[in-house]
């Protein structure tokens, strides 16, 4: 059993190798630009990993990429192309913000998970429709959780701006016109940051790093992912069902209530995306909340290439590049863009890397097995004809 | 007849594949005006020599001589230039072209850009006069049957000017009748100074037709062999390397009472009837086989009684309890084994382990879990337990089951399905690609379950084998069993007639 480790490490070597890649043809990038490469990678690194401050914060923009991952993962490994995620958190987080405001004198051990499961209900909600869609119609679900995306934005728009505006904000004369959000959060429904937390360990976190415990919320729910798809007989049906739905409904497997019940799994899990930034960031719903998470969690969950664990690796380095963006802009006056364009690259290259690893691994077990079939057939050919003709 | 020049020579041909070695030192002669045989097992290396003869693969190493000049053969159409041309199994015909469209297409004969028809249907009508082949040149090939199709795929060769013609398992797809008109087909080839190179894996026909063989085994020639110093269980030998048994050994069935009872059974897909009032029975202890030619309801019929598609109307009773339109997983609790015909797509999870695919569809039984997770110390002692039982070969219980050859496949649905003590067990094509080995071992298998009481219904286009193997033989055609017979009544050609669509006289149901 020694090669699973060998293989192991070649797979983190590709990995690798596909990260350098996509370095160098982002060095090509700030060349066309007028910038020094190496410069430009060390100062980056040099803000990211020389600063205290960067690490909680490169773990706080993690934290919803994580949640991302995971939903997009998930609906993958049963063969179901989650793209609605994105719409799934915006109603999460507006299901949840509305709970967050109108529960008044709860105490937080109630509030808080009350707040949560809302957020978990709103992103199933809206995976309900589209997986209805597919089960009992056939309508592709790519199709589908694009439309709803467009339906979700405008829905929290439509509760934002109108249903739920918070008129009750006074400012004084001369300050402009009120914000265009919903009331805030209570007190007893926010998430509490890991200020105290981490400073037991000596670490003094500044104050404006909002770190809070959705992260590890975040990477109990990778490995809780990681035991349901591998380790739990319902997630051997959505493997079985997402590699080959025609055999396991022979065998007895409900293909379509597998769909079903992973989907709405999977808009649950996309409902905590914009709980981090909600409850222990912004403290209410506006007009400017946070879009895009439900994208880029497509390219973590690739990058990752679906493994519940690796999304945690793989948010940590969007995390990572996203906090280095910034270091680039303040101190090299480099566009934010330029580390979007390695984001790309990166996923592209990996992408490869991965297909070209998964042929070298598939022709290394064909031969090894060959060679078994060979030697444990070997005693019947002994007696095979030497002489014809 | 056969003169002794050789037409087709090859030198320590050798072919490899990223981690297979399939084709190692192969030297062949073909001699001019024979029908020389290639036979082996799945895998043996036959479509790979093939393929290099007629261009579409170039070997790693070796040389191969036309006429005794050493050639370089890059693409098909620098073969077919030479006058090799191949026939293969799958048809590539377009449907709505006629029969004389679909065989000057690519090799039109044109006047200032303008096809010239007349002289096509000619020259084709001509071809089909001159080797007997009974083709209507203007037909549309949409309306030919799959016999008349692979003629055109002949008549494409022969226009083309090829004097040899290679044929990959010509028979896979026709009724006996068709076959017996394809072989006084190539013998007119063949008296007309063509060669003909056959390969096959069924020995009868390859006896019945060639004048030498050629045995292929793991990728290297084992030898070749005048057709009449040989025999059967001579070729058998030289293809597994050991003795095989062809007679299907088994007793006097021991019949008891009814296990599957079908009624009246109809299903229709996209208002096309397919199944047209079903009647059978299966006893215990009795193998029930159905004969047919392929797509008259054959597949429907297993998949409807199993529950994966829903029946109009009519009725399966398995044990004397209705099942008819439940779902699949509480027909299979009532104690059904079933091995699909389509080991790929219905039979098995390829991307998965050997262990998991041994135990789907019980992954959620108690023996199998501990508390709410599954017991991966359990699965893997049950799966080598399945490895020794019915010996498949694999290194590992972990190792991905689309890495093993279609026999080890098949061995893992059989330990699948026969291990939960089934009341019926329904085989459908279950030796469909299999090398001979494997196809013993599932027969003797087949057997073993009558013997233990089990009720089998084996459903094969093969139709040696449902004679050798059945108790009693039913005949489908057109979505009804139109007739069914105790195997000693019948012989093939009788029975071919009956899957052409005659009814058993006064017999039908």
């Amino acid at each position: 059993m020694n090669y699973k480790y060998k293989d192991w490490l070649m797979q983190i070597a590709f990995t690798f190798g596909a990260i350098l890649f996509a370095m160098f043809i982002g060095s090509l990038v700030i060349m066309f630009i007028g910038k020094n490469p190496i410069t430009v990678y060390q100062s980056m690194l040099q803000f990211t990993f020389g600063r205290s401050d960067s690490i909680g914060a490169i773990l706080f923009k993690s934290t919803p990429l994580i949640f991302a991952g995971l939903a997009v993962a998930l609906s993958f490994r049963v063969g179901l192309f989650n793209i609605g995620a994105e719409g799934q958190y915006f109603i999460g987080a507006l299901a949840a913000s509305i709970v967050g405001f109108s529960l008044q004198g709860l105490p937080w051990f109630i509030h808080l998970p009350l707040v949560i499961l809302a957020g978990m209900a709103g992103g199933m909600l809206w995976a309900l429709i589209p997986a209805l869609l597919k089960v009992k119609r056939g309508a592709h679900e790519v199709i589908t959780t694009i439309m709803m995306n467009y339906i979700a934005y405008s829905v929290v728009h439509y509760f934002v701006a109108d249903l739920f505006l918070d008129k009750a904000q006074n400012l004084p004369k001369g300050y402009g016109s009120p914000m265009v959000r919903m009331p805030k959060i209570l007190e007893s429904a926010r998430m509490p940051t890991m200020h105290d937390f981490v400073g037991i360990f000596g670490v003094e976190m500044p104050r404006y790093i909002y770190l809070n415990w959705f992260f590890v919320i975040g990477i109990l729910l990778a490995i809780a992912v990681y035991i349901l798809i591998w380790k739990t007989p319902f997630g051997m049906e959505i493997r079985a069902v997402g590699q080959n739905p025609h055999a396991s409904e022979t065998v007895g497997i409900q293909s379509k209530k597998v769909y079903l019940k992973t989907f709405l799994i999977s808009g649950a899990i996309a409902g905590l995306i914009g709980l981090s930034d909600l409850l222990g960031y912004i403290g209410y719903m506006d007009t400017d909340f946070p879009r895009g998470y439900g994208f880029t969690g497509i390219a973590v969950a690739l990058l990752a290439n679906n493994n519940a664990l690796g999304v945690v690796l793989a948010a940590l380095l969007f995390g990572f590049l996203r906090r280095g963006a910034e270091g680039l802009q303040a101190i090299e006056q480099i566009p934010m863009d330029v580390v979007v364009i390695l984001e790309g690259v990166i996923i592209l290259s990996i992408v490869v890397a991965s297909q070209l690893m998964r042929r070298y691994f598939k022709t290394q077990e064909k031969k090894r097995e060959k060679e078994s079939q060979k030697t444990s057939a070997s005693d019947g050919d002994k007696e095979g004809l030497e002489n014809v003709e | 007849m056969v003169s002794r020049d050789l037409v087709i020579e090859t030198k320590g041909l050798r072919k490899s594949f990223p981690g297979v070695l399939a084709n190692d030192q192969i030297d062949i002669d073909i001699r001019r005006g024979e029908v020389h045989a290639i036979v082996g097992e799945n895998g043996a290396g036959k479509s790979t020599l093939m393929k290099m003869l007629c261009g579409l693969y170039q070997p790693d190493a070796g040389e191969i001589f036309l006429n005794g000049e050493k050639i370089e053969l890059s693409d098909p159409g620098k073969a077919i230039k030479l006058g090799i041309g191949m026939v293969h199994q799958h048809f590539m015909l377009i449907p709505r072209f006629s029969v004389t469209e679909n065989i000057i297409l690519g090799a039109e004969n044109s006047n200032r850009g303008v096809l010239n028809f007349k002289k096509a249907h000619a020259e084709v009508e001509e071809l089909c006069k001159r080797y007997e082949f009974d083709l209507n040149p203007k037909e549309l090939v949409a309306d030919l049957s799959v016999g008349e199709q692979q003629r055109v795929e002949i008549l494409k060769v022969l226009y083309r000017g090829a004097e040899v013609i290679i044929m990959d398992e010509p028979t896979a797809v026709l009724v006996p009748q068709e076959v017996d008109e394809l072989f006084k087909n190539l013998k007119l080839l063949v008296e007309a100074g063509k060669t003909v190179i056959f390969i096959s894996h069924k020995l009868d026909e390859v006896l019945e037709i060639s004048d030498r063989i050629t045995v292929l085994r793991r990728g290297q020639k084992i030898g070749t062999v005048n057709k009449e110093d040989t025999n059967k269980k001579h070729l058998a030998e030289m293809m597994v390397g050991r003795p095989v048994l062809f007679t299907v050994e088994k007793g006097e069935a021991d019949v008891e009472g009814t296990v599957l009872e079908i009624n009246d059974l109809h299903y229709s897909e996209n208002g096309q009837a397919i199944l047209n009032g079903v009647n059978f029975e299966v006893k215990a202890g009795e193998i029930y086989g159905i004969a047919g030619v392929e797509g008259n309801g054959q597949t429907e019929l297993v998949e409807t009684i199993v529950g994966l598609r829903k029946p109009a109307s009519g009725s399966v009773k398995l044990l004397g309890k209705d099942i008819t339109g439940k779902e699949v997983v509480d027909i299979r609790k009532e104690g059904i084994g079933f091995v699909p015909e389509d080991r790929h797509k219905r039979g098995l999870v390829l991307p998965m382990t050997v262990a998991e695919n041994s135990i789907l569809g019980k992954h959620n039984s108690k023996d199998l879990k501990k508390s709410l997770l599954l017991d991966y110390k359990k699965i893997e002692a049950l799966t080598k337990q399945y490895i020794t039982d019915y010996d498949i070969r694999v290194s590992s219980p972990q190792v991905e089951i689309g890495n093993l050859s279609g026999g080890n496949q098949q061995k893992v649905i059989l330990a699948r399905e026969f291990s939960g003590e089934p009341n019926l067990i329904i085989a459908a094509q279950p030796t469909r690609g299999l090398d001979v080995g494997a196809i013993e071992f599932v027969r003797k298998e087949l057997v073993k379950a009558r013997d233990a009481g089990k009720a089998v219904l084996l459903i094969s286009a093969d139709l040696e084998e449902v004679m050798a193997m059945s108790d009693r033989i039913g005949v489908i055609y057109n979505g009804r069993i139109t007739s069914e017979f105790l195997p000693e009544e019948v012989d093939h050609q009788q029975l071919g007639h009956y899957m052409l669509g005659s009814e058993k006289e006064g017999a039908a149901k």
